[in-house]
């Protein structure tokens, strides 16, 4: 169930560092106040399009059907779209992540119900969520006896983390490096010793010395990527620390 | 059910879902991390040497009383030369200070006082300082000349064994022991200023330098490639915050990271394992080095002099032996004096005593003596008993009369007769 996308920004790091910064600040939205700000806009989809599947997850961990939670996650992020007041008086509008989880929560006790009945069809799709495929991934989870909310944060701190990893490789990509990056994505979590440069070296033809830089310099486009994508997804950048703080303890627990 | 691979990193279960097939946990934490600062010597650090040491040519022209031979080594805090001083017709080191070190007003005041009590430090495990000044703007020291590598090289090339490595921190101990009571800290222990030279012994160099060259000097001069004074993975924690407040137990924080380098092959970072359970060490050693570890410096070894006096009694006693899951044999009970032999059952004995084949008939014979109390007709009462103790003849009714008799006899009662008159 792939529905047709609309936005400016295809949403990756190809649009280039300005375009994507500007656009995909959460701070952005809150300072619109409402949505129908075409840049405002384009940076709420941009969001949602990045962190609807721990939404989707979090819908069925809650104990609604595959159907029912692809309905209810289609239906929501329309209305989120569209409705265009974010000026709702609401202190999680801090950061995004709890905004969308307390959003969710509000539109499952009080809206659901009402709207299920009248789900809309076709419309103005605004966001690509691919539910079919959703349902397979949750399928893969692992089993997780955390309660719904912890687990809603470690999908997200996932989502962040393949966000992150996705621009990543799309910079590589886009200066003819990826193999490159394929090889040397390993190094991102491994320290210095479980790594040996000496194998990855004779795998890619390069000297050992050449590999230490080119680690050291993905590790470091690594780090500015993570910091830029935990600080889109805050309010401002003093938040950004305690995030990624919040963000390691939901993975940890 | 497939069992699910595990992050090579954390060792934790790695889900198909995982971003990009990696370990998120391990991935955030990938983020926190700054880069760790590269070692001297290291071609691979991308940046560029703080400043470039001049050739040995160059340099000859200020040291006149030196054959300068070739550059051995460089880093942040200088470089260090290969040379031969003719008169005395020995080889020394000389190490030179950048520049830009010798800047700020005070520092020709603190270079000569550190020089001056470098110079006491006149102990086998420690590089000796044979002159120091200042040439062409340059600070520079002649020093012992150690001819080996440094402990960085060695462990590259191959880990050391459990017992080398006591043995070495057993020297470093020995030397630090030394100039903490002379009052000097080293300050930036670390294995590329351990030296071993031919002979195996330790030698440890650059003491205090860390300190003189540390806080006033610019920080462009020296640290234009992000280098800091003390390498940060083995500085100690209250170091970092607050460099020239440390005492000597910051050294001792730095030793628990070589310690613990040197038995595993990793730097204690973060929640590490203990080196019992990362390589095959004495788990006596878990507590040495966790605690020349501890973050509070009130909490770790107060003298290093106390670490090597537990390291030499590890190295000294056999390790323990994991306890028996059943309870140890009971070992023989002797026999009490006045209990009688017979008490004592054969079977208590290691079988090894009872294999001789001449000790049966003996036996059978004692035993049939003993049950008639036969041979108190020949032996008389003493021979008696002692026959009787002696062979365990006696699980005859006999030998208990006797027993008790000889008891009696022992004691007369109080009329001082004899209690009774046939024995």
């Amino acid at each position: 169930m792939l529905v047709r996308v609309r936005m400016n920004s295809n949403g990756t790091a190809a649009a280039g560092a300005d375009a994507r910064f500007v656009t995909t600040h959460w701070s952005v939205v809150l300072v619109a106040g409402r949505t129908d700000s075409t840049r405002a806009q384009n940076a709420l989809a941009r969001l949602c399009q990045t962190y609807w599947y721990p939404l989707y997850a979090y819908v069925r961990r809650r104990g609604h059907s595959p159907h029912d939670a692809q309905d209810l996650t289609q239906e929501f992020f329309a209305r989120l779209l569209e409705h265009h007041t974010l000026a709702v008086a609401d202190p999680n509008r801090g950061r995004f992540r709890s905004f969308l989880l307390s959003t969710m929560n509000h539109f499952l006790a009080h809206e659901w119900d009402k709207v299920r009945a009248q789900k809309r069809g076709g419309g103005q799709p605004l966001l690509s969520l691919d539910l079919a495929r959703a349902e397979e991934r949750y399928d893969l989870e692992p089993a997780d006896h955390a309660s719904p909310d912890k687990l809603f944060d470690k999908h997200w701190a996932s989502a962040l983390l393949e966000e992150v990893l996705n621009q990543l490789e799309a910079e590589y990509q886009q200066s003819g490096k990826a193999e490159l990056f394929a090889a040397l994505k390993q190094t991102l979590t491994g320290t210095r010793e479980t790594q040996p440069y000496a194998e990855l070296a004779a795998r890619l033809g390069m000297n050992e010395t050449a590999i230490k830089v080119a680690v050291h310099r993905l590790r470091k486009r690594y780090r500015e990527l993570l910091r830029v994508e935990i600080t889109n997804v805050v309010a401002n950048p003093e938040q950004a620390d305690d995030e990624l703080r919040h963000l390691f303890a939901a993975l940890a627990g | 059910m497939d069992t699910m691979p595990l992050c090579p990193s954390c060792g934790r279960p790695l889900p198909a879902t995982a971003p990009k097939g990696l370990c998120p946990e391990c991935l955030l934490k990938a983020g926190f991390q700054t880069e760790a600062q590269p070692t001297v010597g290291d071609p691979a650090a991308p940046k560029p040497p703080p400043f470039v040491p001049p050739r040995p040519e160059e340099l000859a022209r200020h040291f006149p009383q030196l054959e300068i031979l070739e550059l051995r080594g460089r880093g942040g805090m200088g470089a260090v030369y290969k040379a031969r001083q003719p008169t005395l017709d020995r080889l020394v080191a000389l190490k030179i200070l950048p520049p830009g070190v010798a800047g700020d007003p005070g520092f020709a005041e603190r270079f000569t006082r550190e020089a001056r009590a470098l110079a006491r430090l006149s102990h086998p495990n420690i590089v000796a300082v044979y002159d120091f000044g200042q040439a062409a703007g340059m600070p520079f020291f002649v020093m012992e000349y150690v001819d080996g590598p440094n402990l960085r090289e060695v462990q590259r090339s191959g880990k050391l064994a459990p017992r080398e490595a006591l043995q070495i921190v057993t020297q470093i101990c020995e030397a630090l022991q030394f100039a903490h009571d002379e009052g000097i800290v080293h300050r930036d222990i670390k294995p590329e200023n351990l030296l071993l030279d031919k002979k195996g012994r330790v030698k440890i160099a650059d003491f205090g330098i860390a300190k003189l060259v540390g806080p006033a000097m610019p920080d462009a001069a020296l640290t234009g490639a992000g280098e800091v004074v003390g390498t940060a993975q083995y500085m100690a924690p209250e170091q970092r915050e607050r460099p020239l407040a440390v005492d000597h137990r910051a050294d001792i924080f730095s030793l628990g990271v070589v310690f613990y380098e040197l038995l595993t092959g990793e730097l204690p970072i973060g929640r590490f394992a203990p080196p019992s359970h990362m390589a095959q060490v004495d788990v006596r050693l878990d507590e040495v080095v966790v605690r020349a570890l501890q973050k509070e410096p009130a909490r770790r070894y107060q003298h290093v002099s106390d670490l090597r006096t537990d390291v030499e009694h590890i190295t000294a006693t056999p390790p323990p032996k994991p306890p028996p899951f059943s309870l140890p044999v009971a070992p023989p009970v002797p026999p009490l004096p006045a209990m009688p032999a017979a008490l004592v059952t054969p079977a208590a004995h290691p079988p090894e005593e009872t294999s001789d084949c001449r000790i049966l008939p003996a036996f059978i014979l004692a035993f049939f003596f003993g049950w008639f109390g036969a041979h108190r007709f020949y032996v008389g009462k003493i021979g008696t008993a002692f026959l009787q103790l002696v062979t365990f003849g006696g699980f005859g009714i006999w030998t208990m009369i006797d027993w008790i008799l000889i008891l009696f006899a022992a004691f007369k009662d109080k009329k001082g007769r004899r209690v009774a008159k046939w024995i």
